[in-house]
């Protein structure tokens, strides 16, 4: 996406047409109207008093310090990092696994890729549902492993406060290495195959040139891979609500959930403003560097 | 055999041993929701959702369909089915077109601006829904669309804008342009060029789109939550809604049908489409 | 001993026999151009010796050891492709010493070659740049350079100067030449520029299908080529080829009758017999009072100035020759010309094997 960017209208062709300009004006007008509208008016009242309803006395920081004082926000902004930090290494890592192990020719190659791709086409709620039945203490694994005999088995993560936010990675993982592998995959047969030959003279075993050679050639497609997830993982909703709808109480709450149970259940709007604004923020600053990155790399 | 071709040899089949795992660990969780969902209500009472069912039956999914308890009513997923439905056409009827028509008259007509329009829209592209939620609820119900299936297809076509935009202008970007000029000179416009050059050639971009809007709306919970009203509640909100009213007894094989009733449509989707799913989703990001 | 040894080596690509029985012997220190058309099998036969293609039949020896089922890394080849291949994300220094860091070599001889290699390709100013950072003859140099530093025997070569622009070419082929002589290397080279192959070349073999025609000093090609398809693949250029009929000494091409004298046959000809007779254009001549019976009379039919020359161009019966003229001379040619073919460079093939008598 980010070549979008920079593909600038360069000596291309293109005429001038009033039709292909209005064409163009209800897309404008929603981008606008929709979006750039709306975000300016909820960055605006998270800084009014606002409650209930929305009042349009500026207050300044007031909701922000009331937001990172209440508990649940606490909670839920710091599992938002160590659910992040977690979802994407594991995701990643499996993710450029595969994409390494299908790039060395296999057989049933297409099965393999059906298999570890499906996931991406079920929704976020029943990927929730099901890594909650599965994780679940009383049916799921600590369940199985117990009816092998080791009745001491214990592993209720999901039942646990400390715990909760952490099923959700292996439910993130499930649902999103297939991406990264097709991702990554792309990008390795891409790699020019006289550098493989180059390293094999040389006597480079094929482990080194993956790590040594061929993946950091793929670097900025494995930033592109981070951010994708990185943003999945702010703009989290479903997969919480369907795993453990923040439980057990609010212990693996993330601001996705946050913003939406404040703003509709709990109908305070100056904070779940706020909370809004401070996820905007999160994935600007992961968005913005990397466009400019992405723009700079592509003119040099 | 050498020692070199032995050891390549042990490498293959260990290579293959680690595919397979995975794809174990893959397949798991859809297996093990089908062999729940095949199971009677006596077997759901004390078990663990590793167990294979003893008898296997579709019972399950007949309640699941018809008369399992969202709550209130008890009519069975089969009204969120066609709710969804109901949703999923117009919208990606409507999103697709939009999106077809910005992307084309961004990559081949001079407008003033349209690398910032195109940075606008990448980042529209990443915005959280929960930004700009409550906005969009005032705005509607100022209109007076509030909570209707009008309305919910609205927000689809909106928030899918930005991303059909892209993906269209990034496709039609990549047609020659020598075409656009042939057919200026053959005195064609705006629309006819759209019409009748662009459109022929976009039947992949066009099926690479649908699959993606099909999936994400068919998909889509929170959306479906706010703005549909409760008489068009799509099939994942009767789905969530099922799963967790905790009445007494916990019908997991109930739940598990209605799981897999609510994943089939975009599932059958993406093993019939193969490779144009694989191209959306890498669309995206792959790009240069 | 010969430095590379090739014994009946055989491959196909499932039916497609892509080299068929090939014997070659390069002597240590040669520089061997493989040349011939696409599809010849030349990069095949390249790829069997670096270890990068297995063989169906056949043995390899390199430096007298047997290395037929060994991996490339193992034989004590070095290799220069193509597109470079350099490792993009690893600075000048880096490229040359990664294979060497790979195989423990200790850090002090690392750095020794390197330096040493860089100051002889003239690299020593660019080792902290990136591969993106060079031009392309640089990134050739390195590519070299990165071969060089491996020490091997034999040095194999795919094609490395096609991706560059011809002034470029013609200077990269100087530096190639002296390295070689410098180093005393053993090189194996593949190229379908002839002329790239016969400056460069102590001995080119000519291939064609699989098969190697002729495997020979580019002068002995040039001057007695032992197949028709070597006869017009080398040269430009390409030799004039007539039907002719043997006689007792001479050969009767039209009507004329030209004495061979000195001809070297490899069996005793057969007065009568049907022959393909190949000459070069420099040996075709405007005839300056030989007896008539040793000249052709052909039609002139276009000049095409070459500078020094200009290759003049006859149709002689059904067939067209070219001849290479003085441009004065050439100038005012047309109508029906006599033609003079200078019958001791005179080459002979049987039309039906193809092979010179």
């Amino acid at each position: 996406m980010a070549t979008v960017a920079s593909q600038a209208v360069g000596r291309a062709y293109r005429p001038r047409s009033l039709a292909a300009k209005i064409a163009l004006t209800p897309t404008i007008l929603v981008m606008l109207g929709c979006y750039y509208a709306s975000i300016t008016w909820t960055v605006y009242i998270s800084m009014t008093r606002s409650f209930l309803l929305p009042v349009y006395h500026f207050a300044g920081a007031t909701q922000y310090h009331r937001l990172f004082a209440t508990p649940r926000w606490q909670v839920a902004y710091t599992n938002m990092f160590l659910f992040g930090a977690l979802d994407i290494l594991g995701t990643l890592a499996v993710g450029v696994l595969l994409a390494v192990l299908l790039d060395r020719s296999v057989r049933f190659e297409g099965i393999f890729r059906t298999i570890l791709l499906y996931p991406l086409s079920i929704s976020f709620i029943v990927t929730g549902l099901t890594w909650q039945w599965i994780l679940s203490p009383t049916i799921g694994v600590q369940q199985l492993v117990r009816s092998f005999g080791w009745s001491d088995f214990v592993f209720d993560w999901i039942t646990q406060p400390d715990t909760a936010i952490y099923t959700l990675v292996f439910a993130g993982i499930w649902h999103q290495s297939g991406l990264i592998m097709a991702i990554m995959l792309a990008g390795l047969r891409g790699v020019d195959r006289e550098i493989w030959r180059a390293a094999r003279i040389e006597g480079i075993p094929v482990w080194r040139t993956y790590i040594s050679i061929v993946l950091p050639i793929l670097r900025p497609l494995m930033v592109t891979c981070v951010v994708l997830i990185a943003i999945a993982v702010v703009k989290s909703y479903e997969l919480v609500v369907a795993m453990t709808n923040g439980g057990p109480g609010f212990s693996s709450d993330l601001p996705g959930k946050f913003v939406v149970d404040f703003e509709f259940e709990r109908a305070n709007i100056g904070q779940a403003s706020a909370a809004a604004t401070v996820m905007l923020g999160s994935v600007l600053a992961i968005v913005v560097p990397y466009l400019y990155f992405e723009l700079a790399r592509k003119n040099r | 055999m050498t020692t070199a071709s032995r050891q390549a040899r042990i490498g293959r089949i260990g290579l293959y041993a680690l595919l397979v795992w995975v794809c174990l660990f893959f397949s798991i969780p859809l297996l093990v929701v089908i062999s729940t969902s095949l199971k009677t209500s006596d077997e759901v009472r004390t078990f663990s959702i590793f167990t294979l069912p003893a008898a296997p039956s579709i019972a399950a999914w007949i309640k699941a369909w018809a008369s399992a308890c969202t709550g209130l009513n008890c009519g069975g997923v089969r009204v969120g089915f066609w709710n969804s439905v109901r949703i999923l056409i117009p919208s990606v009827i409507i999103s697709v077109t939009a999106g077809s028509v910005t992307g084309y008259a961004l990559s081949h007509w001079r407008i003033r601006g349209a690398n910032v329009i195109m940075l606008l829209l990448l980042l529209c592209a990443f915005i959280p829904y929960q930004v700009i939620l409550y906005p969009l609820v005032k705005t509607f119900s100022t209109i007076g669309i509030y909570s209707s299936l009008p309305c919910i297809i609205a927000v689809h076509v909106i928030f899918g804008l930005p991303v059909m935009s892209l993906l269209f202008r990034n496709f039609y970007a990549g047609l020659p342009e020598e075409l656009v000029k042939a057919a200026r000179i053959d005195g064609a416009g705006f629309w006819r060029i759209f019409v009748s050059v662009m459109l022929p050639m976009s039947v992949n971009i066009l099926i690479v789109a649908t699959i993606l809007q099909t999936t994400g709306i068919w998909n889509d919970y929170l959306l479906g939550l706010i703005f549909a009203g409760r008489d068009n509640m799509p099939m994942t909100v009767q789905l969530n809604a099922i799963a967790t009213t905790s009445t007494g007894i916990i019908e997991y094989n109930v739940n598990t049908a209605a799981a897999l009733l609510t994943a089939l449509p975009p599932l059958l989707v993406y093993f019939v489409s193969g490779r144009y799913f694989v191209r959306g989703i890498t669309a995206g990001a792959v790009k240069g | 001993m010969s430095a590379v040894s090739v014994v009946g080596l055989s491959k196909s690509f499932g039916t497609l026999q892509v080299l068929r029985d090939i014997h070659l012997s390069i002597d240590a220190g040669d520089f061997t151009v493989l040349l011939g058309p696409s599809g010849c099998g030349k990069t095949t036969l390249l790829n069997a010796i670096a270890g990068l293609e297995d063989t169906n039949a056949g043995v390899i020896e390199i430096d007298g050891a047997d290395v037929t089922h060994r991996e490339p890394s193992k034989r004590g080849i070095a290799m220069v492709f193509q597109s470079y291949a350099l490792y993009p994300t690893m600075n000048v220094r880096k490229n040359l010493s990664f294979g060497l860091r790979v195989r423990s070599v200790p850090r002090q001889e690392v750095t020794r070659r390197v330096d040493w290699a860089a100051r002889l390709l003239q690299i020593d100013e660019l080792l902290e740049r990136k591969p993106s950072q060079l031009s392309g003859g640089q990134r050739q140099r390195v590519a070299i350079g990165r071969a060089l530093v491996q020490q091997a025997k034999v040095f194999l070569f795919d094609e490395p100067l096609s991706n560059l622009d011809a002034k470029l070419r013609t200077e990269m082929r100087v530096e190639l030449k002296r390295l070689h002589k410098e180093l005393g290397a053993t090189i194996v080279y593949v190229t379908h520029d002839q002329i790239e192959a016969m400056t460069l070349a102590t001995r080119i073999a000519v291939m064609r299908a699989g098969r190697i025609e002729q495997y020979a000093a580019p002068d002995d090609l040039y001057e007695t080529p032992q197949t028709l398809f070597v006869a017009a693949f080398v040269g430009s250029p390409a030799m004039n080829f007539m039907p002719g009929r043997l006689d007792s000494g001479a050969v009767h091409v039209g009507r004329a009758r030209l004495p061979l004298n000195g001809y070297r046959f490899r069996s005793s000809p057969v007065t009568g017999q049907e022959v393909v007779v190949g000459i070069r254009p420099e040996h075709v001549v405007l005839a300056r009072g030989e007896p008539p019976e040793q000249t052709i009379v052909a039609n002139a039919l276009f000049m095409e100035p070459m500078g020094a020359d200009t290759l003049g161009w006859f149709q002689f019966g059904e067939h067209r020759l070219s001849a290479r003229l003085i441009p004065q001379v050439a100038r005012g040619l047309s109508g029906e010309v006599r033609l003079s073919l200078l019958s001791d460079h005179v080459s002979l093939f049987d039309p039906a094997s193809e092979v010179r008598l």
